[in-house]
Parts: structure tokens; sequence; C-alpha cells
């Protein structure tokens, strides 16, 4: 049922890319336990306003963990404690009077900060760019139904493809690195007839664009896993692994 | 650049190369534990085991020189690995906190990779380096018996049964060899066998320290 | 103003060939000389993309997010609907077109809505060949499911999540465009006017959400695919960005806005919990298959629901609808809802809320199988309300959900200014009064992959203006018109944030233009709405500065639009005395209390034109008529 709660927060405020950064502490009065994190965070922000200050700069916008626009690390975790849980979806009732949340944004070469807790998460559209689709343009379709897909392989592709591209992973990851949403993506082509033609030119592209970028290496922490608010499992890196492996050792492509 | 020195130097290609020469260390490993463990066997099968390795000649200093090439790309690369994943977090978190995804070993591995690197150069100094004037037995004997070596020689060998720990599990993921029918569990038996076999070692190091007749 | 559709002659079935046939063509060659603006990047801004550069024109692609695959496309969790008959249950291309039309309560255009139940298959095809994982039989097979106002299973899914892989899909295919530099993709783009020379759209203002600059942007066409209106209501299921301004300001320069109160209202989502509610979570309406929904029998009975006998509940809608019962259409159940809490039988802390019970369905089916369909659906209530609706029922009320209203346009998809294109929600699309569920991304995609790509280089080829000249005064004069506009708003220090302005609008709106909309109401609203207008302009505060990332900035300027274009949300809803779909005028029942169409005066499009700042705007009607289906009132009972 419904309480209030009283919180303080030590929030990263930031200008711009090149500024300096510090935290900030504000405390957020007495708000409702049925809020959602990001609800909080209007509150405090309703009330800097009214005080003439800036409010906190935060990326949103579904609210409703599927658009992959927020995110933060809130006391050391990449969308707060909540497993499977997108910051949005995370709410109040989860902490307790009186908690003190050191709320950071994702941190990662790859994604620069633009503003508080906003950041530059522009690196996944190129990594997708790169190859993360089948080539077919508009009208050279076949009939949907002339290729059969095992229903065990249509789910585990979908497994894959619901990453909504957030980028907790890369933030939790203590390598930066972004296997994970990578392998998402190769799994998820891998997976589906419709994505052999294109199979290892799509990993090995993909691949080294996520090098170019500037994300680390993959020591199979796990820590990805635990964080991605979609519980995308770390198989699809095996997959990953593997894909790449092949198509470096077998496939004639340049 | 060719194929092959493209594919190596990418990240996911020096990863592979860390597994490759981490399997073959591990293999190793199991290949002197196995060997060690004759000690427990009393002196005579152990001096066996040890003049059948000798008997093997080239074939053993092939192997030295393939396992010292191994050893040197593996500790090369996770320096390389470990310096260059620093900067993709150019700035740190103030908290630093796991999502729950972390073990110990997993955490670790550059520190017990690091102190097996020490411990093995004191033992090779200590069993290599040396004029063979006693048996090896003795050898082992003497410094085993030494209360302060044989401690170091602990840490040593539960460094190695901590890094393969998570060290085994991380091949295979590395290697992508996974198949949900059968590796699902795989991350929980590797560590055990990781475990395992730095126990195992120790086994052999405190039975040395303890038991006074051991190999004679 | 004239309203000329350009409709294709011919029979129903064949309207669309024919026209495509008719029309001009651009050489391959000659494609890459023309620029194309889309705004937006949803399931119909995306699609629209790929689709053009595929066919070698210059695209540039600008959205609000950081990237494309963030458009609220995203968020549609129910399906696709297309004609595929692989139930072998029955369906047609002109089933799907006649269940469309009826839907709409037959206020959209016959031609429209049947070209789309044409299209309806190519989609599936072109989406499967994109790798969309959609469920699948055992057999491999797609597997399909059925939904609301349709009496077969066409509807196509991935899990909860089809505008997810949908969208995915189409960003897939703009990325690979991008790639192939035949797109220019601009994100963290706000459209906020339209600049337009000679009568024709020539290109747009945008200011870059980062740095804070505005920037004008040329073209030989734009296209705006900006989505719905809903958060004119402050609370609804849209996502927070999702906002009126790129379709208002091109309204304000010339293109007639269409039925803009045609606003569905959906019955099953979360209950708000309180004022600092920000958005309301949808609950797909595949759980009235199962739920039944019920109040309390006596007014302001408190007790939990489990200490209410049976006796004393009202399951208001099976009694009603016998026919139809738990399953009646959106709008009905919305309706219902609000009769009931109207007259103080809701429940919940707001008492905004009615039951929607599975403990009859687990009795009948067992938990295992109730979990397996809804599982996730219940998740997801569990993690918003701490609730488990297995335990107890789920508490529902209706939300603001999707704007059939939008900029009219005609077959070619083109709006009254020559050169502006609109697609998706943001046009007025082809769901008259009431969308069916499943039917907007079918419509978005139908837009963008297949229509704008067959139209637009009609349109081109009739251009005589080759090139196009950003630093001309009219793109000046435009961009200093918005940069006065975001001066004004920042200068203005007020004492009220701009949060608190919309809540009041949103409010306002949901009280007196919301479910059920009578005279008196809307012409308090029509009174009230300028009056907090002129307060906000004078009473807002807005923090920060104009030259960097500010947020607030960017919410004011969509809320001051909301605010200007509730006056005609509401004139438009004034302006129908009848009753139809979802525009439900108290004035307009049938001796059942249910809604009555006025066909014999109301049977057309409203579109209104903008006539002046603080002038009413002019309406102009296009008519409506029905060759290949008889108009019929709904029946639910
Ligand atoms: C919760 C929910 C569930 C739904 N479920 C279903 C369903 O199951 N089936 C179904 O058929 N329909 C469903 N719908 C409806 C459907 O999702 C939408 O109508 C449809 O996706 C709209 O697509 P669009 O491309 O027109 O617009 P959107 O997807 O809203 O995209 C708008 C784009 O325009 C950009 N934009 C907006 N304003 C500006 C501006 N001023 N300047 C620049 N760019 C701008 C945005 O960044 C975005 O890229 C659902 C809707 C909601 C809210
Ligand atoms: C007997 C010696 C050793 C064995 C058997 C061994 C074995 C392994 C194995 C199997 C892995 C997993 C590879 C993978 O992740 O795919 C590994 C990783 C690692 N090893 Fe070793 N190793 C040994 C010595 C060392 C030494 C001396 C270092 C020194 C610094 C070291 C540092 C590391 C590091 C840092 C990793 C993790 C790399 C990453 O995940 O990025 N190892 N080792
Ligand atoms: S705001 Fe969309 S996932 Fe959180």
């Amino acid at each position: 049922m419904s309480r209030t709660i009283s919180l303080t927060l030590r929030i990263w405020r930031q200008e711009n890319g090149t500024s300096q950064g510090a935290f900030e502490t504000y405390r957020t009065g007495p708000i409702s336990t049925e809020m959602s994190f990001l609800e909080m965070l209007d509150v405090v922000g309703e009330r800097l306003t009214l005080e003439g200050k800036e409010p906190v700069a935060f990326d949103h916008d579904c609210r409703e963990g599927i658009c992959g626009m927020c995110g933060a690390v809130v006391n050391g975790q990449a969308h707060g404690h909540q497993q499977g849980t997108t910051l949005c979806q995370l709410h109040m009732r989860h902490f307790k009077d009186g908690d003190t949340l050191v709320i950071e944004p994702f941190r990662s070469r790859a994604f620069p900060l633009i503003k508080d807790l906003v950041v530059d998460r522009s690196a996944f559209d190129s990594l997708i760019a790169e190859g993360g689709y089948v080539s077919v343009n508009t009208g050279g379709a076949i009939e949907a139904n002339t290729l059969a897909i095992p229903r065990k392989i249509a789910d585990l592709a979908l497994d894959a493809a619901e990453c909504i591209g957030c980028g907790a992973c890369v933030a939790a990851c203590p390598n930066g690195a972004a296997m994970l949403f990578v392998g998402a993506k190769v799994s998820h082509l891998a997976l589906l007839p419709q994505g052999q033609p294109e199979r290892s030119r799509r990993v090995l592209a993909m691949v080294r664009k996520m090098d170019e970028l500037g994300f680390g290496s993959c020591g199979n922490r796990r820590e990805c896993e635990a964080a991605c608010p979609k519980r995308i499992s770390i198989s699809n890196v095996a997959r990953l692994n593997r894909e790449f492996l092949k198509a470096s050792l077998l496939a004639d492509e340049e | 650049m060719g194929r092959t020195s493209r594919t190596l130097s990418s990240s996911l290609g020096r990863k592979m190369l860390m597994a490759a020469s981490g399997s073959f260390l591990s293999l190793f490993i199991l290949v002197h534990l196995a060997g060690n463990s004759s000690a427990l066997l009393g002196r005579t099968t152990f001096l066996a085991y040890v003049d059948y390795l000798h008997s093997l000649g080239v074939l053993l200093h092939f192997f030295e020189i393939l396992l010292l090439t191994a050893f040197c790309t593996h500790v090369f690369l996770a320096l390389l690995l470990f310096f260059e994943n620093r900067k993709a977090r150019p700035e740190p978190y103030a908290v630093v906190k796991s999502s729950g995804g972390a073990t110990l070993a997993g955490q670790t591995m550059i520190y017990s990779g690091t102190v097996i690197l020490l411990f093995l150069v004191l033992h090779l100094q200590n069993f290599l380096f040396i004029d063979r004037e006693l048996p090896v037995a003795d050898l082992l004997r003497t410094v085993l018996g030494n209360p302060a070596l044989a401690v170091i020689y602990l840490i040593g060998t539960l460094a190695v049964g901590l890094h393969l720990s998570h060290g085994l599990w991380s091949l295979c993921q590395t290697l992508g060899l996974e198949h949900p029918k059968y590796t699902s569990t795989l991350d929980k038996k590797a560590a055990l066998l990781g475990l395992a076999i730095g126990l195992f070692f120790a086994l052999i190091i405190v039975v040395a320290l303890f038991y006074p007749g051991f190999l004679l | 103003m004239h309203l000329d559709a350009k409709i294709p002659s011919g029979p129903l079935p064949e309207k669309w060939d024919r026209h495509r046939f008719d029309l001009k063509l651009i050489t391959p060659a000659n494609k890459r000389k023309y620029d194309i603006l889309v705004v937006g990047a949803g399931l119909a801004g995306a699609s629209a993309s790929a689709s053009l550069a595929e066919q070698g024109y210059n695209v540039k692609t600008l959205c609000l997010q950081d990237s494309p695959r963030r458009g609220h496309s995203i968020a549609a969790q129910g399906g696709i609907n297309a004609a595929k008959n692989y139930q072998n249950d029955g369906d047609s291309v002109f089933r799907l077109f006649y269940d469309t039309i009826k839907g709409g309560d037959f206020r959209s255009r016959e031609a429209n809505v049947y070209r789309l139940a044409q299209i309806s298959n190519s989609i599936i095809d072109q989406c499967v060949a994109q790798g969309v994982p959609f469920a699948r039989e055992y057999g491999g097979g797609l597997a399909n499911r059925s939904f609301g106002g349709a009496q077969v299973s066409r509807t196509f899914y991935a899990r909860g999540q089809t505008g997810q892989q949908l969208l995915l899909g189409a960003y897939g295919a703009l990325m690979r465009q991008v790639k192939l530099g035949k797109v220019t993709l601009l994100p963290r783009r706000e459209m906020l006017d339209l600049v337009v020379e000679e009568g024709e759209a020539r290109g747009i203002i945008t200011r870059n959400l980062i740095s804070g600059e505005l920037e004008c942007h040329g073209a030989h066409a734009v296209v705006i695919a900006t989505g719905g209106y809903g958060n004119a209501y402050f609370l609804s299921t849209n996502a927070m960005a999702s906002n009126v301004t790129a379709t208002f300001r091109a309204y304000k320069r010339g293109a007639a806005f269409a039925n803009p109160c045609f606003v569905q209202i959906h019955p099953t989502c979360i209950p708000a919990h309180g004022n600092s509610q920000s958005k309301l979570t949808l609950m797909s309406e595949s759980l009235r298959n199962d739920g039944r929904v019920w109040v309390p029998e006596k007014p302001g009975d408190r007790r939990a629901p489990a200490d209410i006998p049976e006796a004393e509940r009202d399951y208001y809608l099976e009694d009603k609808y016998p026919s139809f019962g738990n399953l009646v259409p959106r709008d009905v159940a919305s309706r219902n809802a609000k009769e009931q809490c109207d007259a103080g039988k809701g429940v919940g802390a707001t008492g905004l809320a009615v039951y929607l019970d599975f403990s009859d369905a687990i009795k009948r089916d067992g938990l295992q199988t109730i979990e397996m369909k809804y599982g996730n659906l219940f998740q997801m209530y569990e993690k918003i309300t701490d609730q488990n609706p297995t335990d107890r029922p789920m508490m529902i009320s209706p939300a603001v959900h999707y704007t059939m209203g939008g900029l009219w346009v005609d077959y070619n998809l083109m709006s009254t200014i020559p050169g502006l294109f609109v697609l998706g929600e943001a046009n007025f699309s082809d769901h008259g009064a009431n969308r069916l569920g499943a039917s907007a991304l079918m419509q978005g995609l139908a837009d963008g992959y297949f229509i704008l790509p067959a139209t637009i280089g009609s349109y081109l080829a009739g251009l005589t203006t080759k090139t196009i000249n950003i630093n001309q005064s009219t793109f000046l004069a435009t961009r200093e018109e918005v940069e006065n506009r975001i001066s004004r708003l920042l200068a203005t220090r007020g004492r009220r944030t701009i949060d608190d302005f919309h809540r009041q609008l949103g409010l306002l709106l949901w009280k007196d233009c919301g479910m059920t909309r009578n005279e008196k109401g809307l012409r308090e609203a029509l009174a009230r709405i300028p009056a907090i207008r002129e307060e906000f302009w004078h009473n807002v505060i807005v923090p920060g500065s104009g030259q960097a990332l500010n947020q607030s900035l960017e919410r004011a300027g969509r809320v001051a639009d909301f605010l200007e274009f509730a006056e005609v949300m509401v004139i438009d809803a004034l302006s129908r005395t009848e009753s139809c779909g979802c525009h439900f005028r108290e004035e307009s029942r049938g001796a059942d209390n249910e809604a009555r169409r006025d066909d014999n005066n109301f049977c057309h499009v409203a579109a209104w034109e903008f006539s002046g700042p603080s002038t009413h705007p002019t309406l102009h009607k296009e008519a409506l008529s029905f060759e290949n289906v008889e108009l019929s009132q709904r029946s639910y009972t």
C-alpha cells in the first residue's frame, strides 16, 4: 500500500560534455512509494524549477520499459537494484525512508556525456548500421509463410530481439563492452533463415565497428546480463563469439 | 592487413587467443597435476614419472617451448586487454556495485593471474634453474618442507584454482562452446573443476609439509 | 480551400492499381536529384525513409529521440492486422476493409480503407523478410490471435511487443540506407515550423535539441510522420515526447486539420496513483477475453473485492450487452466504466477504476493456463501496482490512447499544402471515428512502405522548382518567428511550472472533451482554454537557456501548442453534434441510451483551416460516400 518516504539524492550534474561535473545533493521531501523513479525525479525537478534552478536532465520517453531511452546508474547499478527493470519501471516502494541514492550517468568512452544524466548512445546506431538488418528492399519480399521457422527458433530469436538498446549492458560492464548488445542482434538474425545470406558479413562488420567505437572487450563477467532490463542472456555472447570464429575461419567474403 | 592478423587483432580475436592459450595452459596444468599427484603414491612411482618425462627428450623441449609461447601470449594479451579495457571507461563510477553477475574469481582474473606469474618465477627457480644434484624427489621435499615456501606454494596453487574456476567456463564462452542442452550448468561445473584442481595441488603441498614420510 | 481527395475512379478493388498506373514516374537516375525531408522515425517515418532511399531519393530523417529505434511505435503491444486468411476462417481483403470501416463508425473513406486492407498482406511479407520474429505455430507457420471488433483471427504478433519488433525491422532498413549514404539521419531534432513558399512546402525549421541551434532544412517535399497528439490530455498511454507541434505548426501554415476531436480512450489501463502520475500504462485489450468487468453494486462500497459477495457485484457489461459482454468495442467499454464511476461505484484509491477479475477464468481453466496467456501482462501490472492480479482483481480505468484526427490528406497522402505529405497517426487516416485494435501499425506501415513511395514521385515529377535555397527570406523569416517564440518562453520567468499548466489543460479536456461530451461542457472548455493559454504566456517558468539541451524548453513549446490546439479540438467536438465512434455527444443518443450517428448531417470529414490568430478556424467538409457498404447503426446488445 502507499506510503511516503523521503530520500537524499546525490546526482551528477554536468553542464555539457566539456565542462567539469560534480555531485549535487537534493532532498526529495515526502514522496509516495507508488511513484516510479522518474516520477520522483519529476517531483524534484518541479521543485528546482520553482526555485529558479534547472531541473536535472535525464532521457526518458515511453516510461513503460520498452523504448530504451531512460537509464542511469543508481548506487552503482545500472537501472537500479531491481533485476529485469528499466529505471522508468523501478518503483519507489523498493526504497526505504531515509535512503541516500547516488545517481550517475551511464559511463563509457563510447557514450560521451551530453548533460547531467544524458549520454550520447549513437554508437549503438552505428553498430546497427553496419549490418543489424536483412538487406531486403521494400516490395522484394517473398510470401510470409513460404519459409517455415520452428517455433523454438522463432522464440529464441525473439528472446534476443527483445533488446531495447538502452545501453545498461555497456554501463554495467567493468570493461565497457558492447558484446551483449551486438550479440543479441547477431543472434536474432543468425537464428532466422532470413538472416543467413548476410550472416558472416554481418558479424565481421559489427565486430570491427564495435572495436572502432571504443567499446572494451568481454571478460565474461556477466554483469551485462544481470543489469539487462530485458534479461537478454549471455548465451547470445557465446553465439556472437561462435559466429565470429566461424565467419573468420570459413567465410570467403571480404 | 591480412585476414588472420585482422581477426587476431580484433577484440574478439584477442580474446580467442587468450582462451586458446588459456586452454592449452589448463591442459598442461591438468597433466602437471596428474604427474605431481604420483608423489602421493610414493617415491618410486614419482621418480618413474620424472624419468619418463626426461626420456621424452626433444619432445619435452618442444612442449616446453610451446608452453612458453602460450604463456607469454596469454600474459601479454592479459595485460594488453586489461589496460585497454580500463580506457573504455575513462571516468569511473563513484559507487561501484555488482548488478549480480560478478563472481570473485571473475573479478580477480588479472590479480590471480599476476599471483600465478610471480609464483611461477619462484617455482621455476626452485625446480628448473638449479643444478640437478639432488634427485627431484628430495628437491621437492626440501622446497615444500620449508614452511615459508610451502605457504607461498599454497597461495600460488590456490590462485590457479581461483583463476581456473572462472577461466574454464570463460574459455568456453569465448570460444562459443555453448548449447542450451549441454552447457546450462557449465559455469558451475567449470568453477568446481577449477577449484578442485587448485585444491588438489594444495593437498600435495599440505601432505608434503605435514607428512614426514613424504617421498621417502 | 478546396478539398479534393483525388479518389481514383473505377471499382473499389481496382482503384489503387489504376491509380498507380496513372501516376507520373521519375526514372531511377533522376530520383537522386530530389531531396525529401522525413520528420519522425516511428513506424511510418522509418518505413517511408527507408523505402524512399531504396528508390534513390536523397532522404533526410529527423526524430526527437537519440535514436530512431525509440519512436513511440515501439510501445505497441498487441499486434498488426492483415487479411492473409491463414486461419481459413473466412477472412478476406473485403472483410478487413468492412470491419475497419464499420469499426470506424463509417467516418472514413472507402477507397483508402480498401487500399489499406489490400496492402496489409504485403506488409506482413515485408516484415517477415526483414527478420521480424512473429509468433509461430509448432509447424513453423505464422500464428494469429483475435482482437476486438473482428470475428476472425487476423492479428500477427510478437509476444506483447509487436510494435517493438516491427519498428526494429523498419529501423534496420533505415540504418541500412544511412550506411549506404542515402539517408542523412538527424536525431534529437525537433521540427518547430514548416516553411511554405509560393504555396508549396519547401522545408522546415528544427531545433537541435543538444546545441539549441535553430536549423533550416530545405527539400522538394516534406513528410510529416510525427505520431498522435494524445498528450494534449496530459495523461495518456503515449510517450512523454508525443506532441502536436509538428502537425499544428503545419496547420498554422495552411494544412487543414481533420477531425481533431476524434480521440480514442482505451478502457484497460492501469489507474493513476495520484497527482505526480506522469503517464498511463496500457494493459492489452486481449485481457478482456478472460477477465470479467465489475463494480460493487452499492455506491461507495469500500470493502476489499474479496469481501464483496457475488450478489452485491454489478457485472454491468455482461448485463447490458449480453451478446458481446466484456468484449464490446473500446469506446463502449470506456464510456460504461465512466458511467459507473460517475455513479460513485468506482473502486481504487481515486474511485476511478473498475475491476477486471480473472478468478472465474482461473477456476474454469486453471491458474497455469491463464498465466500462460497473460503472464507477462500480469507481471507488468504487478511491477507497477505491487498487486498480483491472480490473487485480487485487476483495477483498470480508461485512458487516452490514440488520435484518429490529424492533418487532412488526399488519397496520395498529401495535405492541403502541396509538397507536404503526412503519414501514420499524424494524418487523419483510415480509422474514421474509432480505430480497431492492431490497425494503427498496419496503417503506419502501409503509408510508409507502400503508399507514399508510390505517390510522392508524381508530385515531384510535376515540380518546377529545382533547387531549394535555405538562405531565402522565407526560411529566414520563419526561423526568426521560431526564435522569437523561444525567446518569449524563456523570458517569461513566471511562477507556475510547465507541467502545472499541462495538467490543468489535460484535466479540462478529460472532463469536457473526453469520453462523453455535451454542449455545455464544451462551451465552458472553449471559454477556459484561452484563459489558461493567456496565463501560460505570462506566468510560466522555463528555466535554462536556449543554447543548450533544455528539456523544460522543449516541453514548454509543446504545451504551448497543445494550449492552442485544444481549442480546435473543442471547436470540432462542438460542431459535430452527432455521436459517432469515440465521439459521444450526450445529446445524440438513441432510445437505448447508446450513441446515435446522424448520417444526414455529419457523414463527412471535418477539416479545419487556420484563419488567423484568435479567429475561429474555417470548417471545410469532405463528404463521405459509401457505395460498397451499407451504413448501419452499431449495436452490441
Ligand atoms: C501503448 C500503446 C500500444 C499500442 N498498441 C497498438 C497495437 O497493438 N496495434 C496497433 O496497431 N497499434 C497500437 N498502438 C498505436 C500505434 O502504436 C501508433 O498509432 C503508431 O505506432 C504510430 O506510429 P507513427 O509512426 O505514426 O508515430 P510514432 O511512432 O509516434 O513516431 C513519431 C515520430 O515522430 C518524431 N517526432 C514527433 N514530433 C516531432 C517533432 N516535432 N519534430 C521531429 N520529430 C518528431 C518522434 O521522434 C518519432 O520518431 C498503440 C499505441 C500505444 C500508445
Ligand atoms: C597456469 C597458468 C594459467 C592458466 C591455466 C590460465 C588460464 C586461463 C583461462 C582458461 C582463461 C579464460 C580465457 C577466456 O576468458 O576466454 C584465462 C583468462 C585470463 N588470464 Fe589466465 N591463465 C594462466 C596464467 C595467467 C597469468 C600468468 C596471467 C597474468 C597476468 C593471467 C591473466 C588472465 C586474465 C587477466 C584473464 C582474463 C582475460 C579476460 O577475460 O579478458 N593468466 N586464463
Ligand atoms: S522511458 Fe522508455 S524504457 Fe524507460
